[in-house]
């Protein structure tokens, strides 16, 4: 279980309690936070799970085919780009920020 | 909960009697009454469970174990038996590679198709799409009016997919008729005559898709077909030779006739929409939300099937095991459940993008950022060309009649001149 709360464009704070194991994606929709689609359910084809994760590296670094794919999600990919269908919910994460680009 | 057979009950309902599924006129107020009224209904016409609201349709999308994709491109109407036994003597061996397999097979499949059909390879086309545009939009100049189906929509998403293909000799208004005869075949209702007719020139498609394949064999170029043959490196465990061939096939039906229907619909609803129109000539930068809400307000595929595996329970109603499923698209786009006015246009809809048009979950639409970007650059191609475009008024064009794609046949606009550039 961990805390997470989402930052989204338009700067409200969205908090939740995640279970082990799901991911952030996931997370996102089932607490309707805006910004945050999901199209491809976490298989890595759409880009429309981006995120910013603050930057203390408790999620590590993307993979070779995320890293691919976040140069082409609609927001500019920066430090602590990720997708978030890619970061599963766990203890260590308790507490973290991340941040929803603008949509468009 | 006691399980009751619908059938009988659905029957004598006023939703099912009202649901018309080959013809898209009245289509959003049926399904609104529908989504209040019975949001998953049993239609007899056509034997399947049509389910309507958008958490249900997500729903059957994220649970490939219980919702088979095996039926995603059976003929409503069924072959007659001289076609099949033509199409078997003839060679025609199309297997399910896509959208109509389960896992692992589907898993497999997708995988190597997706090094090719991917973001970063759509990217590269970019310039090459944008000088086709302009090669049509140039044709438009200093006309007065024009039918923009016949000098744009319809023949311009096939020769984007004739790029991907490496081809560059055949005639984009074949491949259009090829496709549009499948599309007939897979979701229409054909006579007997015209399903037989259709069948035989499906079959020259099928050996026109396996000539590519096998002079990609011997001369490799930097397309989809070469790419498929290299990652097979000859072992059919990654994939077949008919395998490759099929994807091929595949990709000639599945990349332009939604494109060609969502850009005909795109133009078609921001003319009717004049102030987004000239919104979007003022702030350009504001298309990618106008293609996001018109595949919402106005979804090019209306359907999407599916096969229960288990009884599943969706809104009340059972689906028995092996119930055919008809997921509407165009319904759960406006549910009023996600969306507020749904069929208001609103290209500032803060939600508009998680619409289901191109599906979701392991099957989402592969091609999805390939379209965005065809109809992005068209519309910014038209848009800077003929600020002053405008429908031709009192028509009333023919819309395709299938249960999946819908758009119209023809669309008279004036370009109205006054050009930006
Ligand atoms: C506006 C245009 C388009 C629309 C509305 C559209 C719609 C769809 C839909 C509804 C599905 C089923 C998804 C699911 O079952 O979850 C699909 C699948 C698919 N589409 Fe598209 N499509 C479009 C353009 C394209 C293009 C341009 C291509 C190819 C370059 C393409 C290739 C595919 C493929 C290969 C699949 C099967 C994916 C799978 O089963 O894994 N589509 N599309
Ligand atoms: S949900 Fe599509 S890439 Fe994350």
């Amino acid at each position: 279980m961990a805390e997470v709360t989402w930052i989204t464009a338009g700067g409200e704070r969205i908090t939740a309690e995640v279970g082990d194991g799901v991911n952030l994606m996931e997370a996102a929709v089932a607490n309707r936070v805006p910004g945050i689609v999901g199209e491809c359910g976490g298989g890595m084809m759409c880009a429309t799970c981006h995120v910013y994760v603050e930057s203390d590296h408790r999620t590590g670094e993307p993979g070779p085919i995320e890293a691919d794919l976040l140069d082409f999600a609609d927001a500019p990919r920066r430090d602590g780009s990720r997708l978030s269908c890619q970061i599963s919910a766990r203890p260590e994460l308790d507490g973290i920020t991340v941040e929803v680009p603008p949509a468009w | 909960m006691a399980v009751v057979d619908q059938r009988p009950t659905a029957a004598r309902c006023p939703v099912t009697s009202g649901f018309r599924p080959f013809d898209h006129d009245g289509t959003y107020e049926f399904f609104s009454m529908a989504r209040r009224e019975a949001p998953v209904f049993y239609n007899e016409e056509t034997d399947y469970w049509v389910v309507t609201k958008r958490e249900d349709v997500l729903s059957v999308f994220k649970d490939p174990e219980r919702f088979s994709a095996s039926n995603v491109l059976d003929s409503l109407e069924g072959y007659p038996e001289e076609l099949t036994r033509f199409l078997t003597d003839n060679g025609f061996t199309v297997e399910p590679v896509q959208s109509n397999t389960d896992r692992p097979r589907h898993t497999r499949i997708r995988q190597s198709a997706g090094q090719f059909l991917n973001p970063r390879r759509y990217r590269e086309y970019e310039p090459r799409i944008r000088a086709l545009v302009r090669e049509y939009v140039n044709g438009l100049r200093g006309k007065d009016e024009a039918d923009i189906v016949a000098e744009l929509t319809h023949e311009m998403p096939a020769r984007v997919v004739f790029m991907l293909l490496g081809v560059d000799d055949v005639d984009p208004l074949m491949i259009k008729r090829w496709a549009l005869n499948r599309a007939t075949m897979i979701w229409g209702k054909p006579t007997r005559q015209e399903m037989i007719d259709a069948g035989h020139e499906l079959n020259d498609f099928f050996h026109f898709c396996k000539e590519i394949v096998e002079d990609r064999k011997w001369a490799p170029r930097d397309d989809y077909p070469s790419k498929l043959l290299e990652l097979r490196g000859g072992d059919d465990s990654v994939l077949t030779e008919n395998e490759i061939v099929c994807l091929v096939f595949a990709l000639l039906l599945a990349g332009h006739e939604a494109v060609t229907n969502g850009l005909t619909i795109s133009i078609l609803t921001l003319l009717e929409n004049r102030g987004t129109w000239e919104e979007l000539v003022a702030d350009p930068a504001l298309i990618p939300r106008a293609i996001e809400e018109v595949l919402r307000h106005s979804t090019p595929v209306m359907t999407w099937r599916r096969r229960a595996l288990e009884d599943v329970e969706l809104s009340g109603v059972t689906i028995p095991a092996g119930g055919k499923v008809l997921l509407s698209l165009a319904s759960a786009n406006h549910d009023e459940g996600q969306y507020e006015r749904p069929s208001d246009f609103d290209i500032h809809r803060p939600d508009a993008r998680g619409h289901l048009s191109f599906g979701y979950g392991i099957h989402v639409c592969m091609g999805a950022p390939l379209a965005r970007i065809e109809m992005k650059i068209v519309l910014e191609e038209l848009i800077n060309a003929f600020p002053g475009m405008e429908l031709v008024k009192g028509q009333r064009p023919a819309w395709t009649k299938t249960m999946a794609h819908r758009g119209p046949q023809s669309l008279l606009v004036r370009l109205g001149g006054s050009d930006h550039g």
